[in-house]
């Protein structure tokens, strides 16, 4: 109401004085967000003394002792590498079959697809503990319990759905010309699909992966209930440590191995972070 | 040369065979998903249903006789199960709201043209990709009574110190807080997204008519999002149901099952006190709570996008 009583150049400082303002709150809206991440870092570096202290010292000589100390362990390195694995395997099986389906989806007239996308959409909200009983129980009479293909089946539950409905909004957002053209001069449905759709939707694909890979990555559940040595994941280290409430939490531990978790996944998305976002948009948006 | 072969083949084949390639073409697509998800998605649904019915016998490992409704009697006349559905709906009637608003809050916010915005956008990200565990590990360090860096701010201002793990509500508080940390980012950036999209002239005519900036962003934008914000409700709703690994390591669901949320209660009763049976009845109750949930969001959502 005051704002058009002001003279135009009066307002316009006005406008720029409230933009200052927004900046500067979303900056540190922004900062509080990333303080825990921060303060994890900056523990990790500190020795065992340095931890303990309030108030909390903010000058400290760092040390490495920490991650050469867990990075040292065999169990921390098995972890590491069966959530690699298991991320990787995950993440590509799911792309390729939720791919292809959420191309079918898309683009084939199949009859009956829409009931499976509107069963793949409701599968979305099945709660991961009432599959987690039956598996578990169907796993160990396969005798196939605390191995990364179990896992890496597992994990396709809710990775496939995922995938398939962000690319079925992908697919859905080429011209329809690009594959009909390639059909039309000999090409199969394969091969227009793999020679032309998949190389253009390649940014999609990418974003897609490095997300299943990520919700992979930090799966707790499926990795507590059908793992236990072999194929154990790194979160189950991480809840081991965290929940370790008897002999007070070893934050060094936590730290250290938080940070070595958070840094592959966090520059990862960083670099990506473009088609991340658009990735996310697009499945919030479209799914 | 495979493509010649394609070629030649097709033209050699009669008509019908072609169409049955075609129909088998166009299948295939399908499969290896629909094979999967039967295979790890239906048939565990389907075996947890049976489980449900069933007396489950543990030296042998598998359900052996139908009881009908027996293991749903005895849940449904478990207090501890109305406990941690109490506790889960608590969770997400405070978790969701503040998450919703604050992320599309934070998004107005930083939505202002200016140069640094791509980069905090980006820094935005980080907390989303943090493992909830730990998330739940890193927050009971900050929290913690004795030396954490929060009870040591709060200090500075004159509160506490807070045993946010010894007190029931501050220990639901503190679960809340974890999940609004790491999710009110993912919320921020659909906002960014939504904001983006909006038609700009629309705004034109808003600032051209006087309008200030806050009736601007109730009677311009708000209207024009209520689709966006109800598809966000309902991802981060069915997110939050499954919420599980954040609870179990930051409190266990402690203290006294203050924030022993419903999944956490049936891993307990699955894996800690093998009582399958019962535990496949709950999830059962708890799966059809979600789908119907879902279903009744999902329809008002649509209703919404019409009121608009």
């Amino acid at each position: 109401m005051t704002a058009v009583t002001l003279q135009p150049a009066r307002r316009r400082r006005k406008i720029k004085i409230g933009r200052h303002v927004r900046v500067a709150l979303g900056v540190l809206a922004c900062a509080i967000f990333l303080f825990p991440i921060l303060w994890m870092v900056v523990t990790s570096f500190k020795d065992q003394r340095d931890i303990f202290t309030s108030p909390p010292v903010l000058f400290f000589t760092p040390t490495i002792e920490h991650y050469v100390t867990y990075l040292q362990r065999p169990d921390i390195q098995r972890r590491l590498i069966n959530t690699v694995i298991v991320a990787i395997g995950s993440g590509v099986l799911s792309i390729i079959a939720g791919s292809m389906a959420g191309y079918a989806l898309a683009r084939i007239r199949l009859r009956g697809a829409g009931a499976i996308g509107a069963l793949i959409l409701l599968s979305r909200g099945v709660p991961p503990i009432a599959l987690a009983v039956p598996m578990f129980l169907v796993a160990r009479s396969l005798g196939i319990t605390d191995q990364h293909i179990t896992l890496i089946l597992a994990y396709c539950t809710f990775l496939i759905p995922y995938v398939m409905w962000l690319m079925r909004g992908f697919f859905l957002a080429l011209p329809k010309e690009l594959e009909e053209s390639a059909m039309l001069d000999g090409c199969s449905r394969f091969g227009a699909f793999f020679k032309i759709i998949v190389p253009i939707s390649l940014p999609g694909i990418m974003s897609t992966l490095i997300f299943s890979m990520i919700l992979a990555w930090e799966e707790l559940l499926f990795a507590l209930v059908l793992t236990n040595r072999n194929a154990s994941t790194i979160p189950v280290a991480i809840q081991g440590i965290a929940g370790d409430t008897i002999n007070g939490a070893n934050w060094a531990a936590l730290t250290a191995v938080g940070t070595i978790t958070v840094l592959p996944v966090a520059v990862f998305a960083l670099l990506v972070q473009k088609w991340l976002i658009q990735g996310l948009a697009d499945g919030a948006t479209k799914g | 040369m495979t493509t010649e072969l394609a070629i030649g083949a097709r033209a050699a084949r009669p008509r019908r065979s072609g169409w049955l390639a075609d129909f088998a073409s166009r299948w295939t697509f399908m499969l290896p998903a629909t094979v999967i998800l039967m295979a790890v998605l239906a048939y565990p649904i389907f075996y947890t249903i049976e489980i449900s019915f069933s007396r489950f016998d543990l030296a042998t490992f598998s359900a052996v006789e139908w009881v009908g409704w027996e293991n749903y009697r005895h849940v449904l006349e478990d207090y501890r199960f109305w406990e941690s559905m109490k506790v889960t709906l608590v969770y997400l009637v405070f978790a969701l709201p503040l998450q919703i608003v604050l992320g599309f809050g934070i998004a107005f916010l930083i939505n202002a043209e200016w140069r640094a915005r791509g980069l905090v956008r980006a820094l935005f990200i980080i907390p989303m990709v943090v493992a909830p565990v730990v998330a739940g590990g890193v927050w009971r360090m900050l929290l913690d009574p004795l030396w954490g860096m929060m009870n040591y701010v709060l200090g500075l201002v004159g509160i506490g110190p807070l045993d946010w793990f010894g007190d029931p509500n501050l220990a639901m508080a503190a679960i809340v807080i974890i999940d609004t940390w790491r999710w009110t980012p993912f919320v921020v950036l659909i906002a960014t997204a939504a904001l983006l999209a909006l038609p700009k002239d629309v705004f034109e005519a808003a600032e051209i008519d006087g309008a200030g900036w806050w009736s601007t962003l109730w009677h311009v934008a708000l209207p024009l999002l209520v689709p966006i914000i109800a598809a966000t409700f309902i991802i981060r709703w069915l997110g939050a149901v499954k919420m599980f690994d954040i609870a179990l390591a930051a409190t266990y669901g402690g203290p006294g099952g203050a924030t022993n949320v419903v999944n956490l209660f049936i891993y307990e009763e699955a894996f800690r006190s093998l009582r399958f049976a019962e535990s496949a009845a709950m999830a059962v109750v708890v799966l059809v709570i979600t789908m119907v949930l879902t279903a009744i969001f999902l329809r008002g959502s649509r209703k919404l996008e019409e009121l608009y």
